[in-house]
């Protein structure tokens, strides 16, 4: 059901590895996404390096592929389950450091370039320092010594919902962890290494200063507004591709991005389109409300069966919707269980969600294969 | 009163229907939904026609009933308030009704929610469309209700026993299949009347009525329509279970004159060597059931005793025991026989 979009995507990243772009007349919004891009590849590419995963592809290759890449080897954060408390401090706490160490009015990166991409880089390394997985740390460490934050320590646990490192409630072990290779983590888990992908994340954030949506329509590249139909501007971006709602209150909701990273790239993307035509937007309250994630067991799963036995937290209605509706209570997720084996799991705000999700239904569904 | 005026005219349109042979029906579709509740593999084409009768008999009843609370009202459409009228006196049905329309709201909220492109459809159309129709159901039910009786049903968790019959007998049907049978029958299984909407709006004649349906009254219809199969297919597998003498079975030298007149013709079909179809239902069976258990067949069940008479043309005996079924007879369910 979600994988429709996904060829289309797949085509997409390959054709951008063919071609390489000039870089596109200074417009707005465009210019920077150009900047960020090279310096966000500069930096995974250093990575990349030192845990010795190169990608196999060009360097032109989104930044979210070497993502992807980690989640496939990693078999099964089942562990991660004792990170979520952790996770969501560090969460708390790193809009506060995020927002500390780089000024919310990004005016600052028009006059001073080189300072500021790699203000912006550290940026990106403090981001991705929640999701990347361990063997950055060690890159981190060195090139982020202004992130002297006490939430350093939780660092490790939150990548551990990313990655399955067995070591999070450890963090001093975060040095060794992050030397090991990135192998497949207990395959004594159930899960075969099935990782749920996420298909879609809708976040929300505050741009913090009323916004003349007529202004931002009129001058921006991609943007939609039709007063009578909706009250706000529909504004798209290529790379990660998007769609942000602009409201004139300056709250924003940016959807359409296939991981947490991109999508908090892409909202920064608009901040900056929205700061570039001189509103003081900031960035405040980044706030991921949504994710959607699907996955494939790849066997057929007898629904009846399934109803029957999880009758309280199952409704399956054939003539109204081919696949079974599952109300996980812990987590609390919605997963839709289709007869041929394909799963989509919806309502986390985390990552971690997700796959504990999965790994909760995976026995049942064994359960359930019709042979 | 209601019924007097109603079955004329419902006799009218079923006998003209069933001379001319309808341009829309739903024979094959019922064949597989029938396949999908519990019939074999190949339910009987007789069978679904006889269902598909009986359905649209009901349907038609139904809608015109309806036409009348609307015009009642002084309104221009038949909405799902005038059905949930209709429906108040029967707390099952009802309930089972509310569960569809909760469920069928929750599917959209969530269906929206995985496609990226649904939700900002569905933003940009502006309108509240969330729980649109448990709003409507519930506006509704506060309006009407007296005693506190149907608002309570909002809150009811009891298990539902038929539809719980209902999913272990698809379960036990799934059991033994394997994945290519099991396929065919998740198709069945999503077989229905709102799927074709067009062809079922044409099935009941919908424009040639002053008053139509609107689109989510047109979706209850199409339920209604639906649990209506659903509710036939379990009460004929029930008379053929009935039918079968089993060892020992204690009331077996008590054999009514119906039940021997129905084993015969059963019997009868086995000799003439429709063993094929052994395990399908027989038209006999549904109207042994129909018989049987009318006062539970379709939406206003107490009412539509009248408009299934002409259904019932198998033998003087039934005819007799029709003669007895006066319009207030809802009340008792055991009528006298003879």
């Amino acid at each position: 059901m979600a994988s429709a979009p996904q060829p289309e995507r797949a085509l997409r990243l390959l054709a951008r590895c063919l071609i390489w772009y000039p870089p596109p007349p200074p417009t707005v919004g465009f210019l920077s996404m150009e900047e960020e891009e090279t310096y966000l590849e500069l930096y995974l590419n250093q990575c990349a390096a030192q845990d010795g995963l190169a990608p196999p592809r060009s360097p032109l290759f989104s930044p979210v592929v070497p993502y992807d890449m980690y989640i496939l080897n990693a078999s099964n954060p089942e562990t991660a389950f004792n990170s979520n408390p952790e996770v969501k401090e560090t969460c708390g706490g790193f809009s506060s450091v995020d927002l500390s160490f780089l000024p919310d009015e990004l005016t600052q990166e028009d006059k001073n370039q080189p300072v500021i991409g790699s203000k912006h880089e550290t940026e990106e390394n403090s981001e991705s320092q929640s999701r990347l997985p361990s063997p950055s740390d060690i890159g981190l460490g060195s090139n982020s010594p202004s992130l002297s934050n006490p939430h350093s320590q939780q660092h490790p646990s939150d990548t551990d919902s990313v990655q399955a490192s067995p070591e999070k409630p450890d963090s001093n072990s975060l040095p060794l962890a992050s030397i090991t290779p990135m192998t497949p983590v207990t395959s004594v888990s159930e899960c075969c290494g099935i990782v749920p992908q996420l298909q879609n994340i809708v976040s929300t954030v505050n741009l913090a200063c009323k916004l003349d949506l007529k202004k931002i329509a009129l001058h921006a590249k991609n943007a939609e507004y039709n007063p009578k139909r909706f009250a706000a501007v529909i504004m798209r971006i290529r790379e990660p591709r998007t769609t942000a709602l602009i409201f004139s209150s300056g709250k924003m909701v940016c959807t359409g991005a296939r991981s947490e990273e991109q999508s908090r790239l892409a909202a920064r993307k608009y901040a900056r389109v929205v700061q570039k035509l001189g509103f003081p937007a900031r960035f405040l309250d980044f706030k991921i409300q949504n994710m959607v994630g699907s996955c494939d067991v790849k066997f057929p799963i007898r629904l009846e069966g399934l109803v029957l036995t999880h009758q309280q937290f199952s409704s399956y209605e054939p003539e109204l919707f081919p696949g079974l509706i599952y109300r996980m209570v812990k987590p609390r997720i919605v997963l839709l269980i289709f007869v041929s084996g394909k799963v989509v799991l919806t309502g986390a705000k985390e990552r971690s969600e997700i796959c504990e999700a999965f790994e909760n239904i995976y026995p049942i569904l064994k359960g359930f294969k019709k042979a | 009163m209601n019924n007097t005026a109603a079955s004329p005219m419902a006799s009218a349109t079923s006998s003209s229907g069933r001379s001319t042979g309808k341009s829309v029906s739903f024979a094959t579709e019922l064949q597989s939904m029938m396949y999908s509740l519990g019939d074999a593999r190949r339910p009987l084409h007789e069978t679904a026609v006889l269902v598909e009768d009986v359905v649209h008999t009901q349907l038609i009843n139904l809608l015109q009933q309806a036409a009348e609370v609307s015009q009642l009202r002084g309104a221009r459409v038949i909405t799902p308030e005038d059905l949930l009228f209709l429906m108040r006196k029967d707390k099952k049905k009802l309930r089972r009704l509310l569960k569809y329309m909760f469920i069928r709201d929750y599917k959209s909220k969530i269906v929206k929610g995985i496609d990226e492109d649904d939700l900002l459809e569905d933003k940009l159309s502006g309108s509240n469309n969330a729980n649109k129709r448990q709003k409507i159901a519930q506006d509704f039910l506060n309006s009407i209700d007296q005693t506190g009786e149907l608002l309570a049903m909002f809150e009811d968790d009891e298990i539902d026993e038929v539809k719980q019959e209902r999913m272990e007998r698809a379960e036990r049907q799934t059991r033994i299949m394997d994945s290519a049978q099991y396929a065919e029958f998740c198709e069945s299984r999503q077989l229905s009347f709102s799927k074709k909407a067009s062809k079922f709006r044409d099935w009941l004649d919908c424009s040639s009525m002053e008053i139509k349906p609107n689109v989510v009254a047109m979706e209850i219809l199409a339920y209604l329509a639906y649990e209506t199969v659903a509710q036939l297919v379990d009460l004929a597998l029930l008379v053929r279970q009935d039918m079968v003498t089993k060892a020992g079975d204690p009331f077996s030298h008590a054999i009514s004159a119906t039940f021997i007149q129905y084993h015969n013709s059963a019997e009868s079909t086995a000799a003439c060597g429709v063993e094929a179809h052994g395990n399908a239902i027989q038209p006999c069976h549904i109207r042994e059931a129909i018989r049987r258990y009318s006062h539970k067949i379709g939406p206003l069940s107490p009412f539509t005793i009248l408009a299934l008479l002409p259904r019932l043309e198998c033998g003087d005996m039934i005819l007799a025991h029709c003669d007895i079924c006066l319009p207030d007879s809802n009340s008792s369910p055991a009528k006298p026989l003879k």
